[in-house]
C-alpha cells in the first residue's frame, strides 16, 4: 500500500513517520525545490509511508501546499493517516475537513493526547469519529503509545459517506461545478471546490462567473465564505467534542521571562554565547585535539609498519599522507558536528527557537531573512556544515536559500588559525582587535548581501505559532544527531577524502610523475603558477605558493596554513615564512588582510559545498552560489589591498 | 469604536470584524489560521520592540506581523 502522512507543522508529524519506518528511510528533496521529502516502509510490514510537508491546508500558495495536493491527486495513495495535534485541535481539522472532501480513505492520528490532561483538555473521540465520518486513533508519538493500535486501523478501512458541511446554496453551486466538469471522477468533490476557489476568470469563464454569483450572495470573497463556513462546521464539533478546563500554562510562565521587554534579548544573547563555547572553545579544543592526537599515533604505527616491511616510499605516502590524512580531516568535524547538531535540536524541540523567530523578526525582515536565520549563523561560527544544515528551520524557500548562501560567510572554527597567525604577525599590537574586525566585516557583508539579493515586490511577513515549551526527547535528539552526523560523513566524508588524495598525487609528483619531489616542481604547484596571475590584483604579487594555499584550503580552511607552513619549507616558526627571504616574504598589511578576507569569503570547503548542493537542491543554484561568494570575496579583497596599499 | 489589531494592548479581548489585505495568499493564510469574522481573539504576548504580536484564538497561540496586524479590523470586547 502506499500511504501518505499529512499533519500541520508542529503536529508531531515528524516523531510519528520516524515510529513508524524506523531506520527504513530514504531523504530526497520534492523535485524542483528545496522541499525534504522522506519515503518510508512501516516497520513490519511492505507499506510505503510517504512524509509530506508540514502544511495548515491544500491552499495554492505555498510551495509545501501545491506539492502535497499534486501528491495526492497524481499518486492517488491508498490511504491518509492525518496527524492532529490534540492541543490544537479546532486548527488542525481545517486540513483535515479538506482532505475529507477527497475519495481516499483517511484515519485520524490524534497526538499527544499525553498533554491533554495537563492542558485541562477533554476530548471525546467517539463522538469526534462520529461527526467527521471517520475513524481517529488517540496516540503520543512521543511516548510511543496508541501506535500499534493505529496500525491496525489501516486495514480496517473504506470510504464511508462523506458530510457536505457548507451551507445549502454554496453546496448547491458545488454539485453544479461537480456535475459539469468532473461526473465520475475520482476526488470530484474536491476538484470541485478546488476549482471553483482557484479557477482564473480566462481560462473558465462559466465557472468563474458561479464563483461571482456567490460571493455577490454572501457578500464576502470566495476565500472569507469557505473559511468561514469551515470554522462553523468545526466550531459546532468542538462544542460536542472537547471540553477545555481553565489553566495556568507554564509556557505563559516561562515566556514572561523570555520574551520580556527587558530580558529577552540578554537571555537570548547569553544561550548564543554559551553554544559558541562550548561548540569552538570547550569541543573546538578538547576533542578536536584528541582526535588529531588519535591520527598521529595511527600514522607513527603504520609508519613502524611499513618501514619493517620495507613498502615502497609513494605507496607508505599515499596510505600515510593521503588517506590517513584525509580520514583524519573528515574525523575532526565530527566532534563540533555533533555537539552543535546537539545544541540545535535542543533549541528547537524544546520550543525555544520560535521564540527567537519572535524575537528577531523585525529586523531580520529588513534584510529579507527570516528571524531564524540567526541560528544557522551562530552555529556556522563553529562550521558551516552544521550551520547549513540548520536552514531547515526556516520554513520559506527564499529565505532560507539566501540564508544557506550567507552562512559560509561567518567565519568559521577552521579559518580562526589563519585570522589568527596573519594578526598576530602584521598587527601585533592590535592583534585581538584586528581578529574581530573579521567578524565585523563578515556581518557587514551578509547585510549587504542580503539587500542586494532582496526582492521589494511582496512585502514578506510574519504569521506563525508559537509552540508550547516541551521537555526534548533525549531520544529523539539524540536519533537527530546520529542522523546528520551518518548522513555529513556519507556525503562529506567520501568526497573529502577522494579531494585529499588527489591533492596529495597532485603535491608528490612531478608533472613528468616522478615522486617525491621539491613542492616547486609539484603538478600542484605548476598549477599554482598558471593561475597566481589571477591573485595578483589583490596580493600585488604572482605567488604559486598562496594560489596552491587558497586551493588546498577547499579541502578544509586549516590547510591554507599547513600549505602556507610546507610550502615555506620549514618545521620552525610559521612567523618566518613573512620576514625576508620567506617564501611569502612578498606579503604587507594591505595584502596580508586581503589575502585573509578572501580565504574567509570565498567558496567554503568541500564539507560546507556538499552541504550547500544537497540542501539547495540544484547544481545551477549551487554553482551560481559559489560564483556569488567568489566573486564578493574577490571584490571585497581588491578593494581592501588597492585602498591599503595606497594608505599605509 | 473601530480598531486595529495593532491597537491592542496586552490582555485585551476583541472580536474580527474584517480582514482587509490586499496579497490572496496572505488573507488566505489568515483565514485559514482561524482568523474568520467573528472570531474572537485575545492578545498574549509582544515582542521587545513592539513587532510582532503573539494572539490566542481558537485555542491556539499565533503570531503576527504589525504590517498584518494593521489591516485587521476588530471590535474591543469589555473583560
Amino acid at each position: 500500500m502506499k500511504i501518505a502522512l499529512i499533519g500541520n507543522q508542529n503536529s508531531g508529524k515528524t516523531t510519528l513517520f520516524n515510529l513508524l519506518t524506523g531506520m527504513q528511510q530514504k531523504v530526497g528533496n520534492w523535485p524542483g525545490v528545496t522541499i525534504e521529502k522522506k519515503v518510508g516502509i512501516i516497520r513490519g510490514t511492505k507499506h510505503e509511508l510517504i512524509d509530506l510537508p508540514g502544511i495548515y491546508s491544500l491552499s495554492p500558495y505555498t510551495a509545501e501546499e501545491r506539492i502535497s495536493k499534486e501528491f495526492i491527486l497524481k499518486e492517488k495513495p491508498d490511504l491518509i493517516i492525518n496527524i492532529v495535534d490534540a492541543t490544537n485541535l479546532e486548527r488542525n481539522l481545517y486540513l483535515t475537513s479538506e482532505l475529507l472532501e477527497l475519495d481516499i480513505p483517511i484515519i485520524i492520528a490524534l497526538n499527544m493526547i499525553d498533554l491533554l490532561e495537563k492542558k485541562g483538555i477533554k476530548i471525546n473521540d467517539r463522538k469526534l469519529s462520529e461527526q467527521l465520518g471517520t475513524e481517529v486513533y488517540r496516540i503520543s508519538a512521543r511516548k510511543g503509545t496508541g501506535i500499534k493500535n493505529l496500525l491496525s486501523g489501516i486495514y480496517t478501512i473504506d470510504v464511508k459517506v462523506r458530510k457536505h458541511i457548507f451551507h445549502k446554496e454554496l453546496e448547491e453551486k458545488i454539485s453544479r461545478v461537480q456535475d459539469s466538469y468532473f461526473q465520475g471522477q475520482k476526488n470530484k468533490r474536491f476538484l470541485a471546490i478546488k476549482l471553483l476557489e482557484e479557477c482564473d476568470e480566462n481560462e473558465n469563464r462559466e465557472v468563474s462567473l458561479i464563483r461571482k454569483q456567490i460571493e455577490k450572495e454572501y457578500g464576502e470573497d470566495i476565500d472569507e465564505i469557505i473559511a468561514t463556513q469551515r470554522y462553523e462546521y468545526l466550531d459546532s464539533i468542538m462544542q460536542n467534542t472537547l471540553i477545555k478546563k481553565k489553566r495556568n500554562s507554564i509556557t505563559d510562565i516561562l515566556d514572561a521571562i523570555f520574551l520580556n521587554k527587558y530580558l529577552a534579548f540578554p537571555i537570548f544573547a547569553f544561550i548564543m554565547c554559551f553554544i559558541y563555547y562550548i561548540s569552538v572553545g570547550v569541543v573546538g579544543n578538547i576533542a578536536v585535539d584528541f582526535v588529531a592526537n588519535i591520527i598521529s599515533e595511527l600514522k607513527l604505527i603504520l609508519q613502524n609498519i611499513f618501514y619493517a616491511s620495507n613498502v615502497s616510499a609513494w605507496i607508505n605516502s599515499l596510505v600515510i599522507d593521503g588517506i590517513v590524512e584525509g580520514v583524519g580531516t573528515v574525523c575532526e568535524f565530527v566532534p563540533q558536528l555533533a555537539i552543535l547538531f546537539l545544541c540545535i535540536s535542543f533549541l528547537e524541540s524544546s520550543g525555544y527557537m520560535s521564540r527567537i523567530a519572535f524575537l528577531l523578526d523585525k529586523s531580520f525582515r529588513k534584510l529579507g531573512l527570516n528571524g531564524k536565520s540567526l541560528i544557522p549563523f551562530i552555529v556556522g561560527s563553529g562550521c558551516s556544515v552544521p550551520g547549513i544544515m540548520a536552514t531547515r528551520i526556516i520554513e520559506r524557500n527564499e529565505e532560507r536559500e539566501k540564508t544557506i548562501i550567507f552562512t559560509p560567510f561567518i567565519p568559521c572554527s577552521a579559518k580562526l588559525p589563519m585570522i589568527a597567525l596573519f594578526s598576530g604577525y602584521f598587527f601585533p599590537d592590535n592583534a585581538g582587535l584586528v581578529s574581530a574586525s573579521f567578524y565585523f566585516l563578515s556581518i557587514i557583508i551578509i547585510i549587504i548581501s542580503a539587500l542586494i539579493m532582496k526582492k521589494d515586490y511582496r512585502k514578506n511577513s510574519y504569521i506563525s505559532e508559537l509552540p508550547d515549551y516541551q521537555f526534548p526527547s533525549l531520544k529523539y535528539i539524540l536519533k537527530d544527531v546520529i542522523d546528520k552526523v551518518t548522513a555529513f560523513l556519507k556525503r562529506a566524508g567520501s568526497v573529502i577524502l577522494i579531494c585529499s588524495i588527489v591533492i596529495w598525487f597532485l603535491l608528490s609528483f612531478s608533472p613528468s610523475l616522478k615522486y617525491d619531489v621539491d613542492i616547486e616542481e609539484s603538478i600542484l604547484a605548476q598549477i599554482g603558477k598558471c593561475i597566481s596571475w589571477i591573485f595578483y590584483p589583490i596580493l600585488g604579487e604572482n605567488s604559486w605558493g598562496a594560489s596552491v594555499s587558497i586551493l588546498q584550503g577547499l579541502i578544509a580552511k586549516e590547510q591554507v596554513i599547513s600549505s602556507m607552513s610546507i610550502i615555506a619549507g620549514l618545521g620552525g616558526e610559521i612567523e618566518n615564512m613573512f620576514s625576508n627571504g620567506g617564501a611569502f616574504s612578498f606579503f604587507n598589511y594591505a595584502s596580508a588582510y586581503a589575502f585573509v578576507a578572501f580565504n574567509l569569503f570565498s567558496a567554503p570547503c568541500f564539507a560546507a559545498i556538499t552541504a550547500m548542493g544537497k540542501e539547495l537542491g540544484s547544481k545551477r543554484k549551487l554553482i551560481g552560489a559559489l560564483l556569488f561568494q567568489t566573486l564578493i570575496a574577490y571584490g571585497i579583497a581588491f578593494i581592501i589591498f588597492q585602498v591599503g596599499s595606497r594608505v599605509i | 469604536m473601530k480598531h486595529t489589531l495593532f491597537d491592542l494592548k496586552v490582555g485585551e479581548k476583541a472580536k474580527v470584524i474584517s480582514i482587509d489585505i490586499k496579497d490572496k495568499a496572505k488573507k488566505r493564510h489568515l483565514l485559514e489560521m482561524g482568523l474568520t469574522r467573528g472570531v474572537e481573539v485575545k492578545v498574549k504576548k509582544i515582542a521587545p520592540m513592539g513587532d510582532p504580536i503573539d494572539i490566542e484564538l481558537r485555542g491556539y497561540e499565533l503570531c503576527i506581523s504589525k504590517d498584518d496586524l494593521i489591516h485587521i479590523s476588530v471590535e474591543l470586547i469589555s473583560s
